[in-house]
């Protein structure tokens, strides 16, 4: 469990705050918020009942609080201490404006804030933060200032002020022309922080680190603890047997995930602007599933009848076989396992490739408080890492869960050691396809040929040498020494960071679009102006001497490799067709190949009209007589085979008068009965009108193209 | 704790596969077609001495279309296989009958295995065809030559029609012939230009024909003198006898995707999966009421909560809970929020190859290789970048959005060089592999560890063990281990459904060899416990004492030690344990004993300790019944 936290934010909302300063196209309050709504929606974001927050109004015009005292008016608290939720969101957002006055003191309210915390946590173990954002330009008096910096440190509260154009030598911002009493303002909050141990900070860079991505810190938990064995310590004398834990050191982070909701029936159907941010706060209903079982059966209409979820026993497919378990047996298909992590053998790290790797990986550390198990693999680690080798072990987490083989590599820090894991691949895991040499190209004799198209001449790899040479990433350390290390640390995941960021950001602007990823979270999409700059000259070579040419989208299509379409001997086939009597008309078991030819021996439009006629009518045929579905496979082939050839052809309109005819027939129910489960794969298969957009000669618009494949 | 073996990623979208085509649908279905003659049903010593026995050319080929068979319902259960003898005596296709002989549609073709996903039965049929020694006679008589020749045409026609009818609309279709007569039609031109207008048809149906030819022993196979007519593409495996066939569909798991190597500068590559997790398939729900059991589909249907109505996908609005209540986005907002640009592999810089931690790891890598689909020149370019990378050392870091959509990430983009076995085969081809490298957010602080670091003389000890227990050629290879629990779930199920015995005890290449393990280094073990114990004692004094009292079972319980917080509630060392419920076993009294003792026992067993203590107590009987 996360620790209990109490934070009160301090918001000044005196007059002055309403002002713009320095160029600044948003007031200071406007500018003060960002920083606090982003810092309470991270709170929120976390849905923490214990992560409690409160608010405090600075120069209110009125004054809402306990301690009914001269010096106290003008402080407001707007919200008490308690879990944020969004209805609070919305009446914060509602109350936080600039008041009408200037008076108020940001002291007094430092003490108001303590008296909360104080009042709330009690004696109770608190994470206790106060967070004054403030311009510093009300009067403020420092009367029994020691009195509040030795409660704050009793209660172990932690003070931090942001202001707005505070000066700060650190982050290099200094105001000109400053006023003098913010600047004894300003000097005043800087020894109460100080005092107190706080931070102190400016505004700009407040909300300038706004968009560096919190990292939430997960604890980890063991995922495996036992025995790492070398031998059989059942069966054997000479076994070693080294009690350890296991735990995550890399675990993907995922975004947060979204439910799925309906509107609600209530809401006017009639609003299709979508509800954002749900202002109303109810108008969604969640959804439910329910699940239901069928099987085929040819004898009932529509060849599938439902069966009860109780009829149904537990089982796998082999093959198209349905293996029924029975209950009692039910772990018959399991392999027995026992936990345990015994070594295998050991390879050497230089035979090995780092594109083996099959998943995240884990650190192996002595089992807790066991000085001898910690010595053991101490001499493991070491072992190894002088070796330069690496263990090969099989991994069992827990009773009868399947073995894993896995790779354990030393890891030896100052103070820190371990060993790393990570999962092989099984012999089932690699697929062994294949593919031709990159420096030789073998020809179809056998004979190895170096020079050829498809080969980079000697020009182009030093081209590519020269530049790949001058595009090293640098990464520095904090001293800014260059380091050898990969900007892991300085990478976000940029999904992650932008959904949440996108939902705090929803639910305090409701009626806001959707922000783009900020910079910080795409920082590594592009390499950097300074590495472009530094390579251009390479780039430029590399790119004349490799000649690299797009091949144009209009001769993407099949029709360009014409040359292809002869067997390995260059034997002219379509010579032979044309000599074959029988193939004047497309039948209908050897459709598709005849219409491809036909098509290719057409030689006026005229012929492309028959051909399209002819296999028209064998797929309106194929339709009629399909029994259920079961022609529709071949159906969608025909149309799709029509389609693709027709736009290498470029006669978009053939096509297009054809399926217009083929919808309407399908969906009157004139092609043997109800076909819209095939209209549904039609449109799945995009076999719809070609649109302008592939064929430049078609009529058809790109909105007309989309309508026709609309839902209905 | 985290279960982490079996979970299933949510990134299973991955296996669909793109095809080429959008329409298609992303299958592949494989048609054997052997040839029967005299010749081939010959057995022949084989070409690899390591093979006992001799072996027809034919039975092998069977013999591989059955393993094909077997492996492809673990790893591609709902792709097709059938087998297609040619030049039989007999004949046989679908509902044709062998009486009425005058109107067979293809003599001397015998559809052995129809085109399908392969059921228990086609494979326990299979299995004894391709074993005849062990068949009947019926399933011999399948395998009689015929004396008049086939037509190829007839036989590729034949073909043509079983794709056209069983495997509709699939993106991969492919014709396996494996014969070893190089020249069937050398005195009749017009069969043979029949021949070849039929495999033109395959072609445009889009149906491959892969040769696995066969030389005689006097004779090499001679593909120009029919082959080369009827084959359009060459396949990587030409040449090859047939038990060596390396059968599996080449599916990209994505294609043309710009590789960037610096800005305007891009050549296209394509994606492959050539390491990933084989899993077995789910379990789903059988129903047993009619004559063949069959698996029930399942059918969701979205409620509203509010109404109870049935609602529509397209309705659907995805929202996250925030303070309490849902955030919501439109649909097309929602995508807006998932999307940064355009699938794309783009370098950013390059880096030494040291740089690239052991560690930084998350998933298996993707594998690429250029297509000159999109940009012309793409090969050579790709060359020279690998050939760059390979030399200097260096990886290159990349900004990778695989798919339309896909979350991007950034990742280490590594050569690999190409591997040949000791027959010649490509074990590793040459390219580049991807691999995406954990975020910020995916690196795990470690946990508090205490540290004692051993001497020199322990470390040397140890260095002894692990010399002695090197894997052959110090690499690991992963053909030498089948995932046990993989093969093991199907041998069952294969059982079950053939109602065969049940295997006795798996085949598990991955325990490790403990009496290797014993005889090579069981000394230099020993000798490392006796320095173990010395250092312990000088290190941490008196508290190992309890344990150097011991006398067998050295360094087990060397190594076990303490446990000093939890074990004085329990015994004082895990060996007081193992006595103390072994005597209790002996006895019969194992009931006697407390939860905790129990639970210590089985863990340091590998056991579960879950459950009530009657649970506990059968388990620990269990394993001594297992023992002895």
């Amino acid at each position: 469990m996360a620790e209990k936290e109490a934070t009160v934010y301090i918001v000044d909302m005196g007059r002055s705050m309403g002002e713009r300063h320095h160029g600044r196209p948003m007031t200071d309050l406007e500018w003060a918020m960002q920083y606090v709504w982003d810092r309470i929606t991270a709170t929120v974001a976390t849905g923490r009942k214990t992560a409690t927050v409160g608010v405090v109004g600075l120069r209110t015009d009125e004054t809402i609080n306990d301690l009914e005292e001269e010096n106290f008016s003008n402080i407001s608290i707007l919200f008490g201490l308690g879990q944020v939720l969004m209805p609070d969101i919305r009446k914060l957002r509602e109350i936080i404006k600039p008041s009408n006055t200037n008076r108020g003191d940001a002291i007094s309210s430092i003490v108001i804030a303590m008296q909360m915390i104080i009042e709330y946590t009690k004696k109770n173990k608190y994470k206790r933060k106060i967070i004054l954002v403030t311009n510093g330009t009300g009067v403020m008096s420092d009367d029994n200032i020691e009195g509040i910096i030795e409660k704050m440190k009793e209660v172990n509260i932690e003070l931090v002020v942001i202001g707005a154009d505070f000066d700060d030598a650190e982050y290099g911002v200094k105001e000109e022309d400053k006023d003098s009493r913010k600047a004894e303002n300003e000097t005043l909050l800087r020894s109460l922080t100080e005092d107190c141990e706080g931070v102190y900070g400016t505004l700009e860079q407040a909300v300038s680190e706004l968009d560096i991505p919190r990292i939430k810190v997960t604890k980890s938990m063991p995922s495996f603890k036992g025995n790492l064995t070398l031998g059989n310590p059942e069966e054997y004398d000479t076994a070693m047997t080294i009690p350890v834990e296991r735990y995550f050191r890399t675990y993907v982070a995922k975004p947060i995930s979204a439910s799925s909701f309906v509107p609600r029936s209530g809401t006017e159907p009639g609003s299709q602007a979508p509800v954002k941010g749900n202002a109303e706060g109810d108008a969604l209903a969640s959804v439910r599933t329910s699940r239901t079982y069928q099987i085929t059966d040819e004898s009932a209409p529509g060849g599938k009848i439902d069966v009860e979820r109780d009829d149904l026993a537990k089982g796998y497919e082999y093959g198209r076989t349905a293996v029924p378990i029975e209950q009692t047996d039910e772990n018959v298909a399991n392999l027995q396992t026992f936990a345990g992590m015994g070594l295998i053998g050991f390879v050497q790290k230089d035979q090995y490739d780092r594109y083996m790797h099959m998943s995240n990986t884990n650190i192996i550390i002595p089992q807790r408080a066991n000085d001898n198990a910690s010595l053991a693999l101490s001499s493991l680690i070491h072992a190894l890492y002088e070796l330069e080798s690496y263990a090969v072990a099989r991994l069992v987490t827990k009773e009868s869960k399947p073995p894993m083989l896995v790779l354990l590599a030393p890891s030896v820090e100052a103070d820190y050691e371990c060993l790393i894991e990570v999962q092989l691949p099984f012999a089932e895991d690699v697929r062994s396809y294949r593919f031709p040499p990159l420096d030789k190209i073998i020809t179809v004799s056998g004979k190895v040929v170096t020079e050829h198209r498809n080969l980079p001449s000697v020009a182009l790899k030093d081209a590519m040498s020269n530049y790949v040479d001058s595009m090293d990433f640098i990464t520095t350390n904090d001293e800014g020494q260059p380091t050898d290390d990969l900007p892991i640390d300085e990478s976000f995941s940029p999904l992650l960071h932008r959904i949440e960021s996108a939902v705090r950001y929803r639910a305090v602007h409701p009626n806001d679009p959707v922000l783009d990823p900020s910079e910080r979270l795409t920082e590594f999409a592009h390499p950097s102006e300074d590495m472009v700059k530094n390579s251009k000259s390479h780039l430029e070579k590399l790119m004349s001497v490799a000649d690299v040419k797009k091949v144009p989208p209009k001769t993407k299509g099949r029709k360009r490799q014409r040359e292809t379409e002869k067997p390995l001997s260059g034997l002219d086939v379509d010579a032979l067709l044309s000599l074959e009597p029988k193939r004047t008309k497309i039948s209908t078991e050897n459709a598709i190949p005849e219409f491809k030819q036909t098509l290719s021996r057409a030689e006026n439009i005229d012929a492309i009209h028959d051909a399209v006629q002819q296999m028209a009518k064998i797929i309106e045929t194929q339709i009629t007589h399909s029994l259920g579905h079961s022609n529709y496979d071949r159906v969608i082939e025909g149309l799709g085979t029509m389609r693709e050839e027709l736009v290498d052809y470029e006669e978009p309109a053939v096509y297009n008068d054809f399926v217009r005819q083929l919808k309407g027939k399908m969906l009157r129910e004139e092609l043997g009965g109800i076909r819209r489960e095939l209209w549904w794969f039609v449109r799945k298969g995009k076999l719809g009108l070609i649109g302008k957009s592939e064929v430049d000669s078609s009529a058809v618009e790109e909105e007309e193209a989309q309508e026709f494949l609309a839902p209905n | 704790m985290v279960e982490d073996s079996y979970t299933r990623e949510e990134e299973n979208y991955e296996d669909e596969e793109l095809g080429e085509t959008s329409f298609k649908s992303v299958k592949d279905a494989v048609l054997f077609a052997i040839d029967i003659s005299s010749s081939m049903l010959t057995p022949r010593p084989s070409p690899d001495p390591k093979k006992h026995g001799d072996e027809s050319p034919a039975s092998a080929a069977l013999k591989c279309a059955y393993h094909l068979m077997q492996q492809r319902i673990i790893s591609n259960p709902h792709d097709m296989i059938g087998v297609l003898l040619y030049g039989t005596q007999s004949s046989k296709f679908y509902d044709e009958n062998e009486d009425d002989r005058g109107d067979l549609s293809y003599p001397h073709c015998y559809l052995y295995t129809d085109l399908d996903v392969p059921s228990a039965q086609e494979v326990k049929q299979l299995r004894s065809l391709a074993s005849p020694a062990d068949a009947d006679d019926d399933v011999r008589q399948v395998l009689e030559p015929s004396k008049e020749p086939v037509s190829m045409a007839n036989m590729l026609f034949c073909a043509n029609q079983i794709f056209t009818s069983k495997a509709p609309n699939f993106s991969s279709r492919r014709l396996f012939v494996v014969t070893d007569n190089d020249n069937p039609h050398a005195d009749n031109k017009g069969m043979r230009s029949a021949a070849t207008v039929r495999a033109r048809d395959l072609y445009d149906l889009g149906v491959n024909i892969e040769l696995f030819p066969i030389s005689q022993p006097d004779h090499e196979f001679d593909t120009s003198k029919f082959y080369d007519d009827i084959i359009y593409k060459t396949s990587p495996s030409d040449g090859e006898a047939p038990h060596q066939l390396e059968i599996r569909p080449r599916r990209s798991l994505f294609s043309n995707v710009p590789l960037e190597i610096g800005p305007n500068f891009k050549i296209s590559v394509n994606g492959y999966l050539l390491l990933k997790k084989q899993e077995p398939a789910r379990s789903c729900f059988v129903w047993q009421g009619g004559e063949t059991a069959q698996i029930a589909k399942g059918v969701t249907t979205l409620m509203s909560d509010d109404t109870g109505q049935e609602i529509e996908k397209s309705d659907i609005r995805k929202a996250y809970k925030f303070g309490g209540e849902q955030v919501s986005f439109t649909i097309e907002e929602q995508q807006a929020l998932r999307s940064f640009g355009d699938p794309v592999i783009r370098i950013i810089g390059f880096k030494p190859l040291s740089a690239l931690p052991f560690w930084a790891n998350v998933k298996h890598p993707s594998f690429i290789y250029p297509s000159e689909e999109d940009y012309i020149g793409s090969t050579r370019v790709f060359s020279a970048l690998h050939q760059k990378l390979l030399e200097s050392e260096k990886l290159a870091l990349v900004w990778f959005i695989p798919r339309r959509n896909a979350s991007p990430v950034l990742a280490a983009m590594i050569a690999g060089a190409e591997k040949i076995d000791e027959n010649g085969v490509q074990k590793v081809p040459p390219g580049v592999w991807i691999i995406p490298l954990p975020f910020a957010d995916d690196v795990r602080q470690n946990p508090e560890s205490t540290v004692h670091r051993a001497g020199d003389a322990l470390n040397d000890a140890m260095r002894d063990v692990v010399r002695q227990l090197q894997l052959p050629k110090a690499v690991y290879d992963p053909s030498k281990y089948p995932n046990p629990s993989l093969q093991w779930h199907y041998r069952i199920l294969q059982a079950i459904a053939l109602d065969e015995d049940f295997p006795e005890s798996p085949d598990d290449k991955t325990v490790p060899k403990y009496r290797q393990v014993h005889k090579r280094a069981g000394d230099y073990i020993l000798k490392w416990a006796e320095e173990l114990k010395l250092q312990a004692s000088e290190t941490f004094g008196g508290s190992v004492a309890a344990t150097s009292t011991l006398v067998k079972r050295g360094a087990k319980t060397e190594a076990a030690g303490e446990h000093p917080s939890k074990r004085v509630k329990v015994e004082d060392s895990v060996s007081g344990v193992e006595d103390e419920v072994k005597k209790c076993y002996a006895k019969g009294t194992v009931s006697k004993l407390t939860v905790a003792v129990l639970k210590e026992f089985l863990h340091a067993h590998g056991r579960a300790t879950a459950g009530k203590k009657a649970d506990l107590v059968d388990r620990v009987e269990q394993y001594f019944e297992q023992k002895f």
